[in-house]
Parts: C-alpha cells; sequence; structure tokens
C-alpha cells in the first residue's frame, strides 16, 4: 500500500496542471484577506480596516477556506481523470492489479494534497493578513488566539473537499466535465438551489456540499457571495457538516469504484 | 528453452478462456501454454483477439469464462506483479509532461523498486541520454522502449509484449529481436504478439496462432512450417481441367486458382510428379509453395483450416477449424 501511494506522489508531483491549481491557492487566499479586511470597518468597499468581532478574527484566519472550496475538489479530480485523460490507467492497472489498493492510494494523496493546499494559504494569511491586520492597527495575538478553533476544521474541510472532488472524478471520467460539476456544481448550482429553496419553502439547504463544508470549518468565510446563504440560514453544526462532507466524498467515490473504476480496460 | 538457459520464468496457461462483448465472441474458449526459456509468438490478423486475450491475462479485462494463469495465479493474486510480469501493452500511453526517468522511477515506485532501478532499464533500452526528456516529445519508438524500460523495471520472469514492433524503424525492431532472444536466453517467458509474420519468423521459438478468438495452430516454429512443407503444390497447365480430373480420382485436394492455376494440398512433390507423368499432363510449372510462416497464417486465418482445406473447389471453413482446448504440441489445432 505504500509502495501505491508512493507511486501515486510521483504522479501528482509531475502533473503541471496539480501545481497550477495548487499555486492559485495563494493568490486566492490574498484576494479573500483582502476582502475581509475590506469589509472589517463596516463599510464594504470605502477603506481598509482592522478586524475586531471573534467572527472577522476567524474569518482572517480562515481566509483559505475560499480557495479550499475552489481548489481542492480540482486536485482531487485531477489524481484520477488525469489518468483517464492521458491513457494511464492501463499502467496503472498493470502495476498495481488490486484496483481497490489504487483508489486508496488516490484517497490518501488527494487528503495530502488537499492539506498541503490549506497550509499554504495559512501561509498566505500569515505572509499578508496578519500583517496588513497588524499595520491597520490590529492585535496579531486576537487572531492567532483562534488557530485552535479555525484550523482543524479548515484542514479536514480541505481533505473532504478534495474526496469530493476525488469521487466526482471517479464517477465522471472526462476531466472537464468533472472540474465543472464540482465546482460549477457547488459554487453556481448549490447557490442557486439554497436560495431558492429559501425563498420558496423557507428551508435550509443545508446539507449541500458548500454549506456542509462551511459548517465544518465553523462558518468561517463564506467566499464570494456567501454561498446563497442569506441571514438567519441555519448551519448544520461542524461534526454534522463534517459527516455531510465525508458522505458527499465517499458516494461517488463508492459508485465510481463499482462503476467506472472496476470496468474492463480495453 | 534454450539451451543451456538458466531456468528463471513461469509458465503461462490459458485454459478456456473466453470474452464476450454483447454478441461478439472477442475470445472463445481459448486455451494452450506458454513455456519459458522461449519466445513465443501469439499471432493473428486484426481483431482475432490478441489483444484482449492479453488483457485478460493481465486482469484489464474480466473473462467471460475460463482462467489466466502465469505459474499457476492469476494475475492480480501474484504476490509481486512487476517481480513477475513485465508487459508492453499496445495503446498505453503516458503523461505527455512526464520526464520519461519520472515514469519509470513512479513504476519502480508502485512494484516497490529501489528509484536506482529506473536508470539502470533506461540504460538497459538504449534511453540513458533522453532519461530527463519529457514523454510527450518522444518518437513512437522512443516510447516502445520507454514501455519497454516500464516492463522490466521489476527484472520479471515473463515479459508480455503486444505488437512491440509498432512504429519502430529497422533499427529498432533488430534490436527488439535481439533482446527478446537474449531475455529468453536468460530462461524468461516472452510473449509477444504481433501481425507482422516476417519479423516474428526470425524471433520466435513457438507460434500461437489466432482467428476470430479462435486457436487455429500450436507448436513449434519447425512443426507448424513443417506441416505446411507437405501441404501445397502449386501446378500451371493448359490442361487444368483433365488435372482436376486426375485429382479427383487420386482423392486429392485441390484449390482452383485460375484457368491454368491448381494448388494442390496435403501432397509432396514425390507423389503428384508420378501421377502427371503417368496421366502425361503437361506442366508450365509445379511449384512446391514456401513453407513460411506467413503462408501458414493466411491459410489458417483465411478460413482454411489447417489439413482441412476444401475437397474440391469448396473453399468454405471446415466445421471445428477453431480447436478449442487444444494445447498438445501437434502444430494445427484440431
Amino acid at each position: 500500500m505504500i509502495d501505491a501511494i508512493r507511486a501515486e506522489l510521483i504522479k501528482m508531483r509531475s502533473m503541471p496542471g496539480v501545481w497550477v491549481t495548487f499555486a492559485l491557492g495563494f493568490p486566492l487566499a490574498v484576494l479573500i484577506v483582502l476582502a475581509v479586511l475590506a469589509n472589517a470597518g463596516g463599510f464594504p468597499g470605502h477603506t481598509f480596516y482592522y478586524v475586531e468581532s471573534l467572527k472577522q478574527r476567524r474569518e482572517l484566519l480562515g481566509a483559505g477556506y475560499f480557495a479550499c472550496e475552489v481548489l481542492a475538489p480540482i486536485l482531487g479530480v485531477l489524481c484520477v481523470t488525469g489518468e483517464y485523460r492521458h491513457k494511464t490507467m492501463t499502467t496503472t492497472f498493470v502495476l498495481r492489479p488490486i484496483r481497490s489498493q489504487v483508489l486508496l492510494a488516490k484517497v490518501a494523496v488527494t487528503a495530502l494534497w488537499s492539506v498541503l493546499l490549506a497550509l499554504l494559504t495559512l501561509v498566505a494569511v500569515a505572509a499578508v493578513g496578519l500583517p496588513w491586520n497588524a499595520a491597520l492597527g490590529g492585535v496579531t495575538s486576537q487572531v492567532t488566539d483562534q488557530i485552535g478553533a479555525v484550523v482543524p476544521g479548515l484542514l479536514v474541510s480541505a481533505i473532504l473537499l478534495g474526496l469530493f472532488g476525488l469521487g466526482f472524478g471517479t464517477l465522471v471520467k472526462n476531466q472537464i466535465a468533472a472540474i465543472l460539476l464540482t465546482i460549477g456544481g457547488t459554487l453556481i448550482l448549490e447557490s442557486i438551489l439554497i436560495a431558492l429553496a429559501h425563498a420558496i419553502f423557507h428551508y435550509d439547504l443545508n446539507w449541500l456540499p458548500n454549506a456542509a463544508g462551511a459548517a465544518l470549518a465553523g462558518d468561517i468565510a463564506r467566499g464570494f457571495g456567501g454561498g446563497g446563504r442569506g441571514a438567519g440560514f441555519h448551519l448544520l453544526t461542524w461534526w454534522q457538516g463534517g459527516l455531510v462532507m465525508l458522505a458527499w466524498g465517499l458516494i461517488p467515490l463508492t459508485i465510481g469504484f463499482f462503476t467506472t473504476f472496476r470496468r474492463d480496460v480495453t | 528453452m534454450t539451451a543451456g538457459a538458466p531456468s528463471r520464468g513461469l509458465p503461462i496457461e490459458f485454459s478456456g478462456l473466453s470474452k464476450h462483448f454483447g454478441t461478439v465472441r472477442a475470445v472463445d474458449d481459448l486455451s494452450f501454454t506458454v513455456q519459458p526459456g522461449r519466445v513465443t509468438g501469439f499471432l493473428g490478423p486484426n481483431g482475432s483477439g490478441k489483444t484482449t486475450t492479453l488483457r485478460m491475462l493481465l486482469g484489464l479485462v474480466h473473462p467471460s469464462a475460463g482462467t489466466a494463469t502465469i505459474g499457476g495465479q492469476a494475475y492480480q493474486e501474484l504476490p509481486n506483479p512487476t517481480s513477475t510480469v513485465g508487459a508492453v501493452l499496445e495503446a498505453t500511453s503516458f503523461h505527455p509532461a512526464r520526464r520519461a526517468r519520472t515514469h519509470v522511477r513512479m513504476a519502480a515506485a508502485a512494484g516497490g523498486h529501489d528509484a536506482k532501478r529506473a536508470d539502470e532499464v533506461l540504460e538497459l533500452v538504449g534511453l540513458s541520454a533522453d532519461a530527463k526528456r519529457k514523454v510527450g516529445g518522444f518518437s513512437m519508438g522512443m516510447r516502445q522502449r520507454l514501455e519497454l524500460a516500464t516492463a522490466l523495471v521489476g527484472d520479471p520472469d515473463v515479459l508480455i509484449l503486444d505488437e512491440p514492433s509498432n512504429g519502430l524503424d529497422p533499427q529498432g525492431i533488430a534490436w527488439l529481436r535481439d533482446f527478446m532472444r537474449y531475455l529468453a536466453g536468460e530462461g524468461r517467458t516472452v510473449l509477444v504478439s504481433s501481425h507482422l509474420l516476417a519479423e516474428m519468423a526470425q524471433t520466435i521459438d513457438d507460434a500461437v496462432i489466432v482467428s476470430f478468438g479462435q486457436l487455429k495452430a500450436q507448436g513449434t516454429l519447425e512443426q507448424i512450417t513443417a506441416g505446411m512443407t507437405s501441404m501445397v503444390m502449386r501446378a500451371r497447365t493448359p490442361e487444368a481441367d483433365r488435372l482436376t480430373g486426375v485429382l479427383d480420382g487420386a482423392h486429392i485436394s485441390y484449390r482452383r486458382l485460375s484457368n491454368e492455376e491448381v494448388a494442390m494440398d496435403g501432397v509432396t512433390p514425390e507423389q503428384v510428379g508420378p501421377l502427371l507423368a503417368t496421366n502425361q499432363i503437361v506442366l508450365y510449372e509445379l511449384t512446391q509453395e514456401g513453407a513460411d510462416l506467413e503462408r501458414v497464417f493466411l491459410s489458417l486465418t483465411s478460413g482454411l483450416g489447417f489439413g482441412e482445406v476444401g475437397h474440391g473447389n469448396d473453399g468454405s471453413p471446415p466445421p471445428d477449424a477453431g480447436g478449442t482446448g487444444g494445447t498438445s504440441e501437434a502444430a494445427p489445432a484440431q
């Protein structure tokens, strides 16, 4: 199993698309830092202000969540659809004929890259967000005090979001389609569905991936537009969000394994 | 086995192997054994089921029936597959942005082998100088060599090569031929599929011929071509009609090739010569057909069963030309 993971690590780190996706984590996190500081003073778009409230401090520290929400699923998708796109699955299955081991190795590697992505966003916060906040008059220790409350949720969210992408990649072999389904589905379709369900049925669709991930991460950042979740929207508890996210990853992964992954490689 | 070759290979055994894609029988009750220390050619026309058979052997395609084993074990059950079997499959590909060395190192990692092994096999296949190049810039021949390097990374006892000559230039083909002979000389089992018969004839010790997914013949190259030597005599005569009458009387199978040409099957020059002389048939030409692999192949895969060529002008396929389950050493599948 360790050998399979080593092989998958080599594959991932030799794919340019993975590095591009990974590298985007830094600027995306900086963008959210910018958005948090721009909104901190209560005059959006007018001036930057240091974070003060507990919610703002957590949002600054967890500014990378939006980057993870967008990019971790892409890492998962790339991990498996790259094989189909470049027709390397034959070699993979010849080298490791027990296919469940290949899939487990991909799970492990996707989780690892997702954690690295989350850590990269934390670096962005540390390198840009905290100094900027301090320059605006904020107290850095008041932000870093929230590490225990924010970082574990951020890391676990990133892992589960990566698995969510891996699951869709296993189910939908076409790389472009899988990326569009995961990203378009969570960022666009989910926002629309949540807004519609709330407006028409007064029902909080809080078990969809984006909302469940936000619950797990402590609602630290809602990204641009708030994911369709307006005021009064009830998120799941963090552990409920975690379980729902796990299901969003495992269900397509399991279906994909028993359908596309186990099919004949002709 | 090649004389003096150490016994490190494993036999490959196909038993009643079948694969149906809907109503299409890609492989139909195929049974044969491949012996270590020899290069065995797995021959058949395009679409005859060679690739599907090899993919079933490697666990890539699930058989509809039957088994394919290496040393008595299914590929998926081998404790260390890459140390046992190396495979070069047709239509496999590489990530174009990956460097050759990275690709082989990935294969080494997957098989639990030392990363240094990558450089060794790249040198073995003559790709050391290109190890740091991205595979996207490789020619077809270089890709074939890289695929071979990947197959060899575990120093396997069994080599399976599916159309390995595709895309190789003449030098590359000659190199591959020597390489396969070298590997078999070490006692390894080498199974190579191809439809390039002239090339295979210079390389293989044994041949397995398939058509429409069915076994047509198996044996050593000598057995198969020797069987053909006595089979076809071609006569060119202005008295073709009278000749066919004589052949009917002598119960000799024949095919009318043209107004002046008749091919006689299952006979030797010693049988035909006196018969024609006795009947005073004018001959322009009497030729014993070349006993090469290509002729055997064409005879077997055109629907005319070996030794069962239509009597008279009947060129229809024999009812049981497929030879199901025959693994005997005799050349034609019965």
